[in-house]
């Protein structure tokens, strides 16, 4: 899962272009969205596409985004349990 | 009394210079890093601009609702278009990049400077075959007839790639646009300086 997780933060942050900030950087833990990372909702979209992209996972649903990206914990949770590749 | 001539930016080198340009004069505005080299070259311009102009910064309320942009460029977002064509191209890696596809538009520019700023006033952006002074003077000129515009922010923002670009931002105050000659004639100054 450790590695899951610092893997999906390094394409977070390349995919968002999260410039000037580090895997490090990110809590496992705190909101992507408001307080956390500050991300916007196209962001959210390019998540749902970085899910389908490279995990195979397509969001039939994408209100479902909102309880997937809570975090990077929940979201690795995700992709672990879902993913098809 | 000779009139003062118009304050203005020019910048046409590559986009490490816009990256050096954010983090060395701007550095507050991360979003910078989302945006295509067209919004890149027009936000620090105009952060460069208002910064010379020394305003006040963002909020301002003196400025909100009489504060227009005009800009005006060749190829539009034809970068930008073809950044998402790429996301698009291959049937079996079809994936349409959502933040690539929100700059597909030309006037995307001038939003990203009217919400750094909370300006609501007119914002357009206008296709021309190459800076034209004239015609620019004639568009700046015409944005001034309604009721609430006070000043302009005005510019050159072209990009061919995302590595190539030309843009400069200046401030057009009513008073400048009354007399269209005197106007297209300061233009022609930028835009020389701008092909130097």
């Amino acid at each position: 899962m450790e590695e899951l997780i610092l893997k999906l933060k390094q394409e977070i942050i390349e995919v968002l272009n999260l410039e000037d900030i580090k895997p490090e950087d990110i809590d496992n833990d705190a909101p992507l969205f408001g307080e956390g990372l500050g991300l916007d909702s196209i962001d959210a979209l390019e998540l749902i596409v970085l899910m389908e992209k490279n995990y195979g996972i397509k969001l039939q649903d994408p209100a479902k985004g909102k309880e997937i990206f809570k975090s990077i914990s929940v979201m690795a949770d995700y992709i672990q349990k879902n993913r098809t590749r | 009394m000779e009139r003062k001539g118009l304050d203005f930016v020019v910048l046409n080198q590559g986009n490490a210079q816009l990256t050096e340009l954010y983090r060395s004069q701007i550095g507050d505005w991360p979003k910078f890093f989302k945006m295509d080299t067209l919004s890149k070259a027009g936000f620090v311009a105009s952060e460069l601009l208002l910064k010379k102009l020394g305003e006040r910064r963002c909020g301002s309320e003196e400025f909100i609702q009489s504060r227009a942009i005009v800009l005006f460029g060749s190829t539009a977002s034809l970068c930008a278009d073809r950044n998402y064509q790429e996301t698009i191209q291959n049937k079996d890696n079809y994936y349409p990049s959502p933040a690539l596809f929100v700059y597909t538009l030309p006037n995307i520019v001038t939003g990203e400077i009217a919400i750094r700023n909370h300006w609501r006033g007119e914002s357009s952006f206008y296709v021309l075959e190459a800076p034209d002074a004239a015609q620019m003077a004639f568009h700046l000129a015409c944005a001034f007839q309604d009721s609430v515009t006070e000043s302009i922010l005005a510019g050159w923002v072209d990009s061919r790639n995302n590595d190539d670009f030309q843009v400069f931002m200046t401030l057009i105050r009513k008073e400048d646009a009354a007399d269209t000659d005197w106007l297209a004639g300061q233009l022609q100054l930028i835009i020389n300086d701008l092909n130097k």
